[in-house]
């Protein structure tokens, strides 16, 4: 159990790395003043004053060489001192405590209800491969993958909000907010995840030991429960592992398209904006939400299969 | 060498159909797909304009033609940066092992320690309405794939028989690269090449969808839906027409990879 | 005594996978062996019996188990409910037919509980017992994955029989095993089936029988060509391949003359070699000499394939030194591989790989058709891939490229465990050929003692490790006086 931690530890402090590198390239090809605003808005200091400019060249270390000017940006990151925003004057790390539920919110619903779409479906089809709800099944998942989170956000707007009016289109703060974009960030998982569980299934109801249960008299609910259904989730909780990619890059998307005020809306517009600070701040955190999301899996994988907890 | 399957097959006729219509429109219909005119805003398709126009008076058929050049040219060119890279490094790690393969790796991890369309976010960020920072980002995001894949099935490749019988006979590497690893090295290539593109393409349109990408004027299928967007009750048929051409060119890349799950 | 399954007119219809119809009779405390070759349709007739057939065959004729038709039942349900119950079906490779996630124990309590409906906690006592009983006491809380072979065989024989089936059906029950662990899992068999219950047994192997007793029936493409008492049928053999089959078997090889001793080839001194932290062998020294055939054998896993390659030069040794005689260049030393199809580029026709290699070292092809000629391989094969003839003929055509090359020594890895008897007999009989008369040096590695003492001058035995080598164990045919 060691190794995994260590590993994902690894991943956040290559997260931080990344993202310090990135973003300080981008600080270094902003105009001086732009650089000047970030330097100062960290210390809180008014930029007309010449004496304080000169305390925070210093400090900041701008007129250093660059390896050492990057050192000290990176002393900042791990020290969380994420700086001002440009834009609200506000320091990141509160503006970020904000938007963090929001997103958080939006991503474990979009989590859970593709989790209830994708796995039942893939499974039911998986033990009729041929069949009919395999082929329709097959056919709606290659034609859902071909659409992008935005396209079937659009869609879904289109369809439920405007012209059935079921659903609020955007907005934030009631219940029913969060179902269409959440609902567009889980089709799109489930269209995947059912497909794994489809395959998932029929390897390992074709495989030696679940004939072998058959074989040794269990009756079929029996060997399902026993030999099927743990064998079955391990790769698909596993597989939970590489979409959540998608899922983070979703999250930017959708956010983007439904006004959802979470840390992927706010890292676009930092972008649009070119405030520095901020576009640390969100990519850092929504990097190490992609870590936290892949420790999840991982310890969901240890609890699922003995074999990892043995080895 | 690699045997298409029927829905492999399909998706390649729909992608030349698609690179035909980009291709072929600018050549029999002249004209400029930024040229406003703003006494032709929003004429429903069928009129003077084929496809329409959008909101600035602009052909829409101009338009989808050149977003579509756009889309299949940033594909193209990421997915065979990236293949070349990835397919090499993959091939040398799995067949060298070793510390080759452990430094390899760790270029690899660190890459996929950040969500690719956040690399590419930030790369764009540093260099607005550059097209390099798209073609660096996505390609980085791409060769981590194809060296992932190509790795495996060269370690598997490596360690058979067949290779060592190889070099036992007196065969150089370049022979059992040409015998041994690329005629399974291919459809994996082919599979990954395929999904790359389409990651590619959708990258692109997600950019463009939260206005970070390409630069107006320049026709881009994101960019294009979000300014129709308004208009969805007035126009809903050319909104349609970039959702439309972004599906079935995802859809025919998507086709080329096959039926699998990866 | 009872008839525990009759067979009559039993057929299994496919595309090219036939039985026809066949019948048989297995009784009580008497077991019954079904012996062929791979292909002769033998595990289909057992799965026809057992109800397993693969979708897509069908069974016609009659079957009965203790007396019932079975073939007849209308609901797959009905045929469903023998299993466990009446008929115990072992699994053919025991470690894939575990489930990989669920401990040893619960895979047997399972039986107890499902089938025979016992209350859990007298459940878990009878698993325990049953555990006990074959000295599985530390399997149980283990994944099939910390399993060694024959624990893993035990588990599932402990699995299968759990459900209280008086016959068990079991279907190559000693594949990939070696001599010792082969005749354990044959007296397990045995021992399970006592004097009321059935045992039908399918092997391709005539030790299973031999050991077993009981009956034989000899199976032939899709036909039994005889049957009767195992010491009858195997003592005095009616049908033509029947004798063919048992003079295949390398014990009853003749005995065969030495080679006179040819120039030294390769000499070893003080070879040692671990791998994983255990020591395979140390202080190996012996000399092979032109035209001299020694024989490795050992327990699987034992290090046994690895003598091989650093003779060849591929690995490394961690001690001692190799000689190798600097006349010939490295490319005539080289190797024939245990799996004929893992050893050749699966997309290549033979054609391809061979011009190939002709092209390659500027020989000629006007070679290859008296050499596929000496081989007994048609033209006919060239155009096809690898995959697409059989592994006897493969392995041929791996004897035949490096023959191309006029080896003067040739590492034969395990070169016929995946053969049918016959072929087998056929490929060993080549290779010594090959040694004798173009005088190349031969270490064939095998597991089988019967066929390296029959084969080999000289005999290399790797042991556990405990003992762990001893390079001067004299052959059956010379004694070790020319191991150094």
């Amino acid at each position: 159990m060691i190794r995994p931690i260590l590993h994902r530890v690894a991943q956040a402090l290559l997260v931080a790395l990344m993202v310090g590198v990135l973003t300080f390239a981008l600080m270094r090809s902003l105009p001086g003043d732009m650089a000047w605003r970030v330097a100062a808005g960290r210390y809180g200091y008014d930029i007309t004053d010449a004496a304080v400019m000169e305390q925070v060249r210093q400090s900041l270390a701008l007129d250093q060489p660059a390896a050492l000017a990057l050192l000290s940006w990176f002393g900042d990151l791990l020290r969380l001192d994420l700086g001002v925003s440009l834009i609200s004057e506000l320091p990141v790390v509160d503006e970020i405590a904000h938007q963090l539920g929001a997103s958080v919110t939006l991503a474990l619903t979009a989590l859970l209800l593709s989790v209830l779409l994708g796995p039942p479906l893939g499974v039911l089809a998986g033990l009729r491969p041929g069949g009919g709800l395999d082929r329709a099944l097959f056919a709606l998942s290659i034609t859902l993958r071909a659409l992008p989170q935005f396209v079937i956000g659009l869609l879904l707007i289109y369809g439920l909000a405007i012209v059935f009016g079921l659903l609020p289109a955007s907005g934030h703060g009631e219940a029913g907010h969060v179902v269409l974009p959440a609902l567009t960030l889980a089709i799109g998982l489930a269209a995947v995840s059912c497909r794994v569980a489809r395959d998932a299934t029929v390897a390992v109801t074709t495989s030696g030991y679940y004939r072998f249960g058959e074989t040794k008299g269990l009756r079929p609910l029996d060997n399902f429960l026993r030999h099927g259904l743990r064998n079955i989730a391990v790769p698909i909780v596993t597989y939970l592992g590489v979409q959540l990619v998608y899922l983070i890059e979703g999250v930017v998307v959708v956010e983007t398209l439904f006004a959802w005020p979470g840390i992927g809306h706010a890292l676009v517009h930092a972008i649009l904006a070119r405030d520095v600070p901020m576009i640390q701040g969100t990519a850092l955190v929504m990097g190490l939400m992609f870590v936290l999301l892949n420790a999840g899996v991982d310890v969901m994988c240890g609890a699922l299969d003995p074999r990892r907890r043995t080895s | 060498m690699i045997r298409l399957s029927r829905g492999q097959w399909a998706g390649v006729a729909l992608l030349l159909l698609l690179a035909l219509f980009a291709l072929g429109v600018p050549q029999v219909v002249p004209g400029d797909p930024t040229r406003q005119s703003l006494s032709n805003a929003l004429l429903p398709p069928g009129g003077p304009f084929l496809f329409g126009t959008d909101p600035f008076g602009r052909d829409m058929l101009l338009r989808l033609a050149a977003a579509v050049r756009l889309s299949l040219g940033i594909a193209l060119l990421t997915t065979a940066l990236a293949g070349v890279i990835g397919v090499a490094l993959g091939v040398l790690a799995g067949a060298c092992g070793g510390w080759v393969d452990r430094a390899l790796c760790g270029v690899a991890d660190t890459l996929l320690a950040l969500p690719g369309l956040l690399l590419v976010l930030l790369l764009v960020a540093i260099a607005p309405g550059r097209f390099w920072p798209l073609y660096l980002g996505v390609s980085l995001v791409l060769w981590v794939e194809y060296f992932r894949m190509t790795r495996a099935a060269a370690l598997r490749i490596a360690a058979s028989p067949a290779v060592e019988a190889s070099r036992l006979l007196g065969f150089g590497p370049f022979y059992r690269f040409r015998r041994h690893y690329w005629p399974e090295l291919a459809p994996i290539t082919l599979t990954v090449g395929a999904f790359g593109s389409a990651t590619s393409v959708m990258s692109v349109a997600a950019l463009g969808f939260v206005n970070v990408g390409v630069r107006p004027p320049t026709p881009e299928l994101g960019q294009m839906m979000i300014e129709l967007m308004p208009y969805y009750n007035e126009a809903p048929l050319i909104l349609a027409q970039p959702i439309l051409v972004v599906v079935l060119l995802v859809l025919a890349l998507n086709l080329i990879a096959g039926g699998k799950t990866q | 005594m009872t008839v525990l399954i009759e067979a009559d007119g039993l057929a299994v219809d496919g595309l090219d996978s036939i039985v026809r119809p066949t019948a048989l009779r297995v009784r009580a405390g008497v077991p019954f062996t079904i012996l062929g070759e791979t292909g002769s349709g033998k595990s289909l007739l057992a799965q026809a019996i057992a109800g397993t057939l693969p979708d897509g065959l069908a069974a016609r004729g009659r079957v009965r188990i203790n007396g019932r038709d079975v073939l007849g039942l209308s609901h797959a349900d009905k045929r469903r409910h023998l299993w466990g119950r009446a008929i115990a079906i072992l699994p053919q490779e025991p470690w894939l037919a575990l489930d990989p996630t669920a401990r040893a124990a619960s895979q047997v309590w399972e039986g107890f509980t499902r089938i025979l409906n016992l209350p859990r906690r007298a459940a878990g006592a009878a698993t325990e017992q049953a555990l006990r009983s074959l000295g599985l006491d530390d399997a149980a809380r283990k994944l099939p994955g910390q399993l060694s072979g024959g624990m893993a065989q035990r588990v599932a024989f402990v699995a299968a029989r759990a459900g209280g089936a008086p016959i068990v059906i079991a279907d190559e029950p000693t594949k990939g095993l070696d001599a010792t662990r082969r005749d354990d899992a044959v007296d397990l068999l045995k021992t399970g089936m006592g004097t009321t219950g059935g045992l039908l047994v399918i092997s391709h192997d005539i030790a299973v029988p031999k050991r077993l007793g009981g009956e034989v029936a000899i199976m032939l493409k899709g036909r039994i060509i005889e049957s009767g008492p195992v010491d009858q049928v195997l003592s005095n053999p009616r049908h033509d391949y029947t004798r063919r089959l048992l003079a295949a078997d390398p014990a009853a090889w003749p005995e065969q003359p030495t080679a006179p001793v040819g120039d030294r080839l390769i000499e070893v001194e003080g070879l040692a070699k671990s791998r994983g932290g255990r020591t395979l062998f140390r202080d190996l020294s012996f000399t092979l000499h032109r035209g001299e055939i020694i024989g490795v054998v050992g327990p699987s896993g034992c290090g046994k394939s690895s003598l091989g390659d650093l003779l060849l030069g591929v690995i490394a040794p961690d001690g001692g030194t190799i000689r190798r005689n600097s006349s010939w260049p490295a490319l005539r030393f080289q190797k024939v591989w245990q799996d004929p199809p893992a050893a050749f580029a699966p997309q290549l026709t033979l054609r391809t790989a061979l011009g190939d290699l002709v092209r390659r070292h500027g020989l000629a092809w006007d070679r290859v058709p008296p050499l596929m000629d000496r081989l007994g391989l048609s033209t006919a094969l060239l155009d096809r891939p690898p995959g697409g003839i059989s592994g006897g003929e493969l392995q041929r055509f791996s004897l035949l490229r490096t023959l191309l090359l006029d080896p003067v020594f040739l590492f034969a890895d395990e070169p016929t465990s995946r053969l049918d008897l016959i072929t087998q007999q056929e490929i060993v009989g080549l290779m010594r050929g090959v040694a004798r008369e173009t005088g190349c040096g031969l270490l064939l590695v095998s597991h089988d003692h019967a066929l390296i003492n029959r084969v080999a001058d000289r005999v290399i035995a790797i042991g556990p490790q405990s003992d762990l080598v001893s390079p001067q164990l004299p052959s059956s045919n010379i004694a070790s006086s020319a191991a150094s």
